[in-house]
């Protein structure tokens, strides 16, 4: 995996002209700023469209999809390189699995992306759910405690299916706006983090469609129904983020493995110590004073006190 | 016929100016007491109610305590019953004209004897008498053969006959009447209505009570009946003195007996007067002399008022006030207390002369399985350090004394039959000898216990092949060089072919008196080698999650630690154990991971590691201390009190990956009483309420068998072992209310425990692997029944209860 091949990036001549020149600009402005690769780690549950956006981005059909069961088990890493400038996309096995966060999934991700740099992550859903449960608050706080908070300041929520009809009453911007911000509360809600520091800029909602039955505008772009082409909106988005000035995560060890909690706190144990050799002289002292108090039978009192009571007796008789 | 009293019991009316010297020996009754242990398990053949038996020894010592009322009792009957005032000539005259039975009772029955009422104690004592009357009834009676209702002088009765006496009844000649039956005076005559006696033991009868002191004059009259029978009347004169207004209680033990001196019939006044002075001097010598005794102000200041009511010092006065003394040494426990003596009489003062019993020596006795005396093999000193102080030599000995003296005894575990017997020393009038009286168990036992179990073969039919000798061998070295330093050693395996599989085994060294046996410091080396094998409720599923396959720790080591005891529970333990930790699955491979089963069913190996170094083998050496400080008691079968323990491992950073961690528990329970109850055997005992905390904690490396498990009969009642989690740090609180019911209790409790939000800093996390809450409560009732308790428990994380049943206690 450490030595796939990278290829051409000769999906983009397939894009329509106006979205070659976004996409080429875009990437100038990257090689303007030094940057000359960039990592992209998508994450979601399962059949979300995760893989499909991969390939739509690449403009080719990169990663194996299948609309009726999740693919791959692991990750698969998409490299393609054009004029000196390298994308990287990660597209990841769903994250959830029977009601839970797949732990599994995780590990094996994290495992996969040992040492290397991620540039921006998307996190994936789809627009069309209406409700955020539960299970969304573990995703995000199973992705934050796996990469650390920092990972949200490069990180763009994507909801796929954007061409739907809204429900009966609510235009198609009200819809957005409603299902990104119920999103974004599970962010700042769920991950208690969030609050504490908030991220450096507000995160992006970036909407996809990946359809091929995608409504296309004049210049044959793929458009939502809002008439934004998404290609271009999505690529400008990770630029910015990656352009944002915030630092990239790098996957090493310690990070996969969190702060080994093995470690916490083992400088301390002399002090510890010491503070529990008071402890029990505490508890000694309280066994000595047990002893003393203990109420004695009268027979080991009296025979005891004979010796002392003399001079009492004499004086009462 | 009649008797006046011997000539050292000067009767007022003979020298009422001088009678300074006036005393009245009660008698010098020798006591038997014996208590004795039997280890491990009551002799069938023991005088059961005389021998303070103790319960074997693996019951805990406060199990002796409601036996204690038991013996006491005992011992107290023959010495505060001898209700009369008998002179010591008197007494020996029963013991010795009665025939070899009498003398006999004392030593061989002595505690047998106790065993009866006072005045059945009274009636053994004149054991030949007793006989002749149950030989009169068995053979018949003779009718006195006289017109009826009329009153025969005792020398008038025939010689060769046998009386039926169908009545007794005193008679006052100075307030001439009739002394009911329940008077103190009928303590003192053994003639029972109904008994059969002949002329001579009337006399004898006469003579007692005419010796006893009690009396100035008294008469024995037989009144005929028309059948036959003879009705006694006992006319007597109570003794009296002079009034008195000061009351004084000496110790007069290990004194010489004061003599009277042989007074010459024909002496002048002058010399009589002489003779009395001298007399009066030398018991004044004799008073400065004497020790005080032990009797506390309170029952001097009763006796004294006693003495100030009554108009003048009369017999009776005497007898109640040796009543009032002696009872109160005996409810003290100091059973060879006796008041000989009351001197003095006719002055102001009433002085009550007290033989406390002061132990004059102190012997242990070592008997072979046949009662031989034999040089023991346990050293002498071992025994003496458990003696209270109070029954060293100089002391006074005191029954309760002797009884700590049994139970320490007895908790040393060395002997199979212990005795501890006051005996009266001949010497030294007054003294008592302690006797212990040892029979020491085998030094060496070995014990073979073999189990077969039968297997289920292919099919699931037990064949033949599959049958598996299965078993324990045991040895036992105990006492070694007689300081109770003890080897001993087990191996328990299911199949003695194959004992590889699952072979258990402990050696155990003991070496107690680490100070030496003077000292007084108590301090025990044990070292032991050891393996163990336990399923880790850290691998157990949460709610809802039906089957974790199981990991099984073994260990197997060495360990050393010194226990100082302080008091019989409270206790300092420290040392140093190494031992090998290995983590098994079911088929007893060595497992490094724990497994778990994914969503679709199938099991991966990926679970959290099961030991510090990854491998499922770890090696560790770490210092150990416990210090358990435990001040609870019995009050009338419930425990009151409190308990707190503290425990702590500290990794050395010896083994594989270095261990450094400091591993630490705090315990802290208490029992509250809530009302306050008397005390006493059969009183209810009072409701108690618990309260418990638990705190456990680990820094540093904390391998996944070391993490602590929530939930479990020890933990939150209501969940399984381990169903709450397994965390770095948890904190368990729990309350219970117990509230008597006839002779059980019934409860209540609220518990919960918590990771406290540490089971993530667990590698691996085992608690959220296994689907776990981390924490939990849990309440319900139960009652106790016998050792078990059955309790109904309500598991708050799910709302639901159940019914268990366990064994032991809690707390």
């Amino acid at each position: 995996m450490a030595t796939q091949l990278i290829r051409e990036w000769t999906g983009i001549q397939h894009f329509p002209a106006a979205t070659q020149n976004k996409l080429l600009e875009l990437l100038g402005k990257l090689t303007k700023e030094n940057v000359s690769s960039l990592t992209i780690l998508v994450m979601g549950k399962g059949g979300v469209g995760k893989s499909s956006i991969v390939n739509s981005v690449i403009g080719e059909r990169a990663v194996a999809v299948s609309a009726f069961q999740s693919e791959g088990s692991r990750p698969v890493m998409v490299s393609r390189s054009r004029a000196g400038f390298t994308l990287n996309i990660i597209d990841t096995p769903g994250l959830v699995e029977g009601g839970y966060v797949n732990d599994q999934a995780l590990e094996i991700i994290k495992r996969f992306l040992l040492n290397r740099t991620i540039d921006v992550l998307l996190y994936v859903d789809r627009l069309d759910t209406y409700r955020v449960d539960n299970l969304d608050r573990q995703i995000i706080r199973a992705i934050t405690e796996s990469f650390g908070k920092g990972i949200w300041n490069r990180a763009a929520i994507v909801l796929t299916h954007a061409q739907l009809s809204p429900p009966d009453g609510l235009s198609y911007e009200e819809f957005f706006a409603k299902r990104s911000e119920a999103l974004l509360k599970v962010f700042y809600l769920g991950g208690p983090l969030m609050w504490r520091d908030p991220l450096a800029s507000p995160m992006p909602v970036v909407l996809v469609e990946n359809s091929g039955r995608c409504n296309k505008n004049e210049s044959d772009e793929k458009v939502l129904p809002n008439g934004v082409a998404w290609i271009p909106n999505l690529v400008q988005t990770i630029v910015d983020i990656a352009l944002n000035g915030s630092e990239s995560i790098l996957v090493d060890k310690k990070l996969i493995e969190g702060p080994n909690p093995n470690e916490r706190g083992k400088m301390w144990i002399p002090v510890i110590l010491a503070i529990q050799y008071f402890l029990v002289k505490i508890i000694h002292r309280a066994i000595k004073n047990d002893i003393a108090e203990e109420p004695r039978p009268a027979w080991e009192v009296e025979n005891f006190s004979l010796n002392g009571s003399e001079e009492l007796d004499e004086l009462l008789f | 016929m009649s008797f006046t009293a011997p000539g050292h019991f000067l009767s007022s009316s003979f020298t009422p100016s001088l009678s300074s010297r006036r005393s009245i020996k009660p008698s010098p009754t020798h006591i038997h007491s014996s208590l004795s242990s039997q280890n491990p398990k009551p002799l069938s053949d023991s005088k059961p109610n005389s021998n303070f038996s103790s319960q074997p020894k693996s019951l805990k010592p406060t199990s002796l305590k409601p036996k204690s009322d038991k013996p006491k009792s005992l011992f107290s009957h023959p010495l505060s019953k001898p209700a009369a005032l008998v002179s010591s000539s008197a007494l020996f005259l029963c013991l010795y004209s009665g025939s070899g039975g009498g003398g006999h009772f004392f030593n061989g029955g002595g505690g047998g004897g106790g065993g009866g009422g006072g005045g059945h104690w009274w009636s053994n004592f004149l054991s030949p008498l007793a006989f002749a009357k149950d030989d009169g009834e068995s053979e018949g009676w003779d009718s006195h053969g006289l017109p009826a209702d009329l009153p025969v002088p005792l020398n008038k009765f025939s010689g060769f006959k046998r009386y039926k006496v169908s009545e007794v009844f005193f008679f006052d000649r100075v307030t001439r009447t009739t002394v009911g039956t329940e008077d103190s005076f009928f303590e003192m005559v053994t003639l029972r209505p109904g008994g059969v006696y002949t002329k001579a033991q009337l006399q004898k009868e006469l003579e007692t009570l005419a010796t006893c002191g009690m009396f100035e004059k008294v008469d024995l009259e037989g009144k005929t009946k028309p059948d036959g029978t003879i009705a006694v009347k006992i006319l007597f004169t109570e003794s009296t003195w002079m009034a008195a207004d000061r009351f004084r209680c000496i110790n007069v033990g290990l004194m010489p007996q004061t003599k009277p001196m042989e007074m010459d019939a024909d002496m002048t006044d002058k010399e009589k007067l002489e003779y009395f002075r001298s007399q009066e001097r030398e018991y004044k010598r004799r008073i400065q002399k004497a020790r005080p005794c032990l009797l506390p102000d309170a029952v001097h200041t009763e006796v004294l008022s006693m003495v100030r009511t009554d108009s003048n010092v009369s017999a009776k006065l005497l007898q109640r006030i040796r009543d009032r003394v002696q009872k109160w040494y005996h409810d003290e426990g100091y059973a060879c207390a006796q008041v000989v003596n009351f001197g003095n009489l006719n002055t102001k003062e009433v002085v009550c002369e007290v033989v406390e019993g002061d132990i004059t020596q102190l012997v242990i006795q070592f008997q072979d399985k046949l009662g031989n005396v034999v040089e023991g093999n346990t050293q002498l000193a071992v025994v003496h350090r458990e003696l209270p102080k109070q029954l060293r030599v100089g002391q006074i000995f005191n029954i309760e004394a002797g009884k700590q003296a049994l139970r320490n005894i007895n908790s040393l575990g060395l002997f199979s039959n212990i005795e501890v017997n006051p005996r009266p020393d001949e010497k030294n009038e007054g003294g008592i000898i302690v006797e212990i009286k040892l029979k020491e168990l085998d030094q060496k036992s070995a014990e073979v216990s073999t189990e077969w179990s039968i297997v289920p073969g292919r099919q699931g039919h037990p064949t033949l092949a599959s049958i598996q000798p299965g078993g324990t061998v045991s040895f036992e070295h105990r006492n070694l060089q007689g300081l109770n330093r003890s080897l001993l050693g087990s191996v328990t395996t299911s199949n003695f072919f194959n004992p590889q599989d699952d072979l258990a085994f402990k050696f155990e060294y003991v070496h107690p008196y680490l100070d030496g046996v003077h000292d007084p410091r108590n301090r025990t080396f044990r070292t032991s080698c050891f393996n163990s094998r336990k399923l880790s409720p850290v691998f157990t599923g949460g709610p809802g999650v039906d089957e974790v396959p199981p990991i099984w720790v073994d260990r197997s080591g060495v360990k050393a630690n010194i226990t100082e005891n302080f008091t019989r529970q409270s206790k300092f333990t420290y040392g140093l154990v190494m031992e090998e930790i290995t983590t098994r699955d079911e088929s007893s491979h060595i497992a490094a991971q724990g497994q778990r089963v994914l969503p679709n069913g199938g099991i991966s190996a990926d679970g959290p590691p099961t030991t510090l170094s990854g491998t499922g083998v770890d090696r560790m050496v770490f210092a150990q201390a416990n210090i358990t400080r435990d001040n609870t008691k019995f009050v009338n079968g419930a425990i009151v009190g409190e308990r707190n323990v503290f425990q702590l491992d500290q990794g050395l950073g010896i083994g594989s990956n270095f261990p450094f961690f400091n591993r630490h528990q705090l315990t802290v329970t208490k029992f509250l009483q809530l009302k306050q109850v008397e005390e006493g055997s059969g009183k209810p005992p009072p409701p108690v309420l618990v309260l418990h905390g638990h705190y456990g904690g680990c820094v540093g490396d904390l391998p996944s068998y070391d993490a602590f498990t929530l939930g479990g009969p020890y933990s939150v009642r209501g969940y399984n072992m381990g169903e709450l989690g397994a965390a770095r740090n948890i904190l368990e609180v729990a309350t219970e209310l117990r509230i008597p019911v006839r002779n059980t209790h019934v409860y209540l409790f609220a518990e919960h425990g918590t990771d406290l939000g540490s089971s993530k800093e667990v590698k691996g996390n085992p608690t959220e692997v296994y689907r776990r809450m981390g924490h939990g409560s849990s309440y319900g009732a139960g009652v106790k029944l016998g050792l078990v308790r059955a309790e109904y428990a309500v598991d708050h994380n799910s709302g639901t209860g159940a019914i268990f049943f366990r064994f032991g206690e809690r707390f």
